[in-house]
């Protein structure tokens, strides 16, 4: 498994069941680069317990929108559906591992 | 700057300049990132009279003194600012502006110029309060947002921000308006650009909007940004282990995050130029350590 890019349209079904984590980046964002990495490693380790999905926020405004997204890079944990958790800027992979455990 | 380096060293003080002495002199790839004129600490202290070897030297001369040291040995200082440290895992990427360089291990010697920061402006960080415009702009398409710039080349991320956004509020705190003309025309000139001149008191987050309290009175906005010279060493290093805002080192200089050394007055009182040279001495033999631990188990 690894980290999915997806937008808009297919938001909604992605986080619909499970727990889903979402990467809320750019590409122009230097942190959200350095975090991509980290998030592809966890997303093999942590195969079948996670959904590992991208989205750029330029592209969809609009999700930033709806999670009131003020900074990025931002990683939201979803539990069907519903936000349970945040993580605001890079953090290095034991701590966003971590946040991510804590929500399993 | 190519490939990966087995050391980083941030910082051109005593300490950044010592540990580069040592990694030279253990035949290891490093960088030496700081400033090609050292440290202001050091050349406009009056007089250092603790400094063996060295009784009774002025600021200036020391630091011709580190010059020749390097020269001597051979050592490029790579004059540049690093935005940010991250831990990747196994190696360390520095962001220096839009590029990024690669090292197995870092020294942070930066020193303690990092200023205090706003009330209020902890707790609303990445809520509202941003320190990368180039970053976050996406988020302020048609937005209004404030940019609080402390030095003349942060004058470019508000034009850039005032792209995307619908206006921008610009407060240049280097400089007075009565002393002239204090921002570049591509400020003065930009009708989404906005400048006032005033001092950012605080920051408080009030019906879902940001208000920056100044010496003008509040600006209210969807979000600040604070464009700052230096910043605190766990901003510059995300996850970096901080205690009474020095890092925490053990008596190896290593700090809480594997191969990641700190010296120097970063790492807390006394600030003294003779213990900052000795602790980056130490900093850079760990950091040989495990550079060759970490190449061992290749």
């Amino acid at each position: 498994m690894s980290v999915k890019q997806i937008g808009n349209a297919e938001f909604a079904d992605a986080i619909s069941s499970g727990i889903t984590v979402v990467d809320f980046n750019a590409t122009w964002c230097g942190p959200c680069r350095m975090l991509g990495p980290v998030l592809e490693e966890l997303s093999e380790e942590l195969e079948g317990k996670a959904s590992f999905y991208a989205v750029d926020v330029d592209d969809n405004p609009e999700l930033a929108q709806t999670y009131g997204i003020a900074s990025i890079p931002y990683v939201a944990v979803f539990k069907d559906g519903q936000k349970v958790d945040e993580q605001i800027g890079f953090v290095p992979k034991p701590a966003l591992s971590a946040f991510i455990t804590r929500n399993l | 700057m190519d490939g990966r380096y087995d050391i980083a060293i941030i910082g051109t003080g005593p300490a950044g300049i010592s540990a580069a002495i040592t990694a030279k002199v253990r035949n290891k790839k490093f960088l030496l990132l700081g400033s090609a004129f050292l440290s202001d600490k050091v050349t406009k202290a009056h007089r250092i009279q603790n400094y063996p070897g060295l009784p009774d030297i002025p600021g200036a001369e020391l630091a011709e003194k580190l010059q020749e040291h390097l020269r001597v040995m051979d050592i490029a200082i790579t004059d540049c600012r690093v935005n940010m440290v991250y831990a990747m895992g196994s190696y360390y990427s520095l962001q220096i502006g839009q590029d990024f360089a690669e090292a197995s291990s870092v020294i942070l010697a930066s020193g303690v110029s990092f200023g205090k920061m706003l009330p209020g402006e902890d707790e609303n960080l990445g809520r509202g309060v941003s320190y990368c415009a180039t970053c976050d702009a996406a988020l302020y398409k048609g937005k209004e947002a404030v940019v609080v710039g402390y030095a003349p080349k942060e004058e470019a991320d508000a034009v850039f921000l005032a792209e995307l956004a619908d206006k921008v509020t610009y407060i240049p705190v280097y400089g007075k308006e009565e002393s002239g003309p204090v921002v570049s025309q591509r400020i003065s000139e930009n009708p989404k650009i906005d400048v006032k001149y005033t001092k950012p008191e605080s920051i408080e987050k009030k019906d879902g909007k940001m208000v920056l309290h100044t010496g003008l009175g509040e600006m209210v906005s969807d979000g600040i940004f604070l464009l700052r010279e230096s910043v605190a060493p766990d901003r510059l290093v995300p996850g970096l282990e901080v205690e009474d805002r020095h890092v925490k080192v053990d008596r190896k200089m290593a700090t809480n995050l594997p191969g990641l050394f700190a010296a120097g007055d970063i790492t807390g009182t006394p600030y003294q130029y003779v213990k900052a040279a000795g602790e980056g001495n130490t900093a850079a033999l760990s950091a040989v350590s495990y550079v060759d631990v970490l190449s061992r188990g290749k």
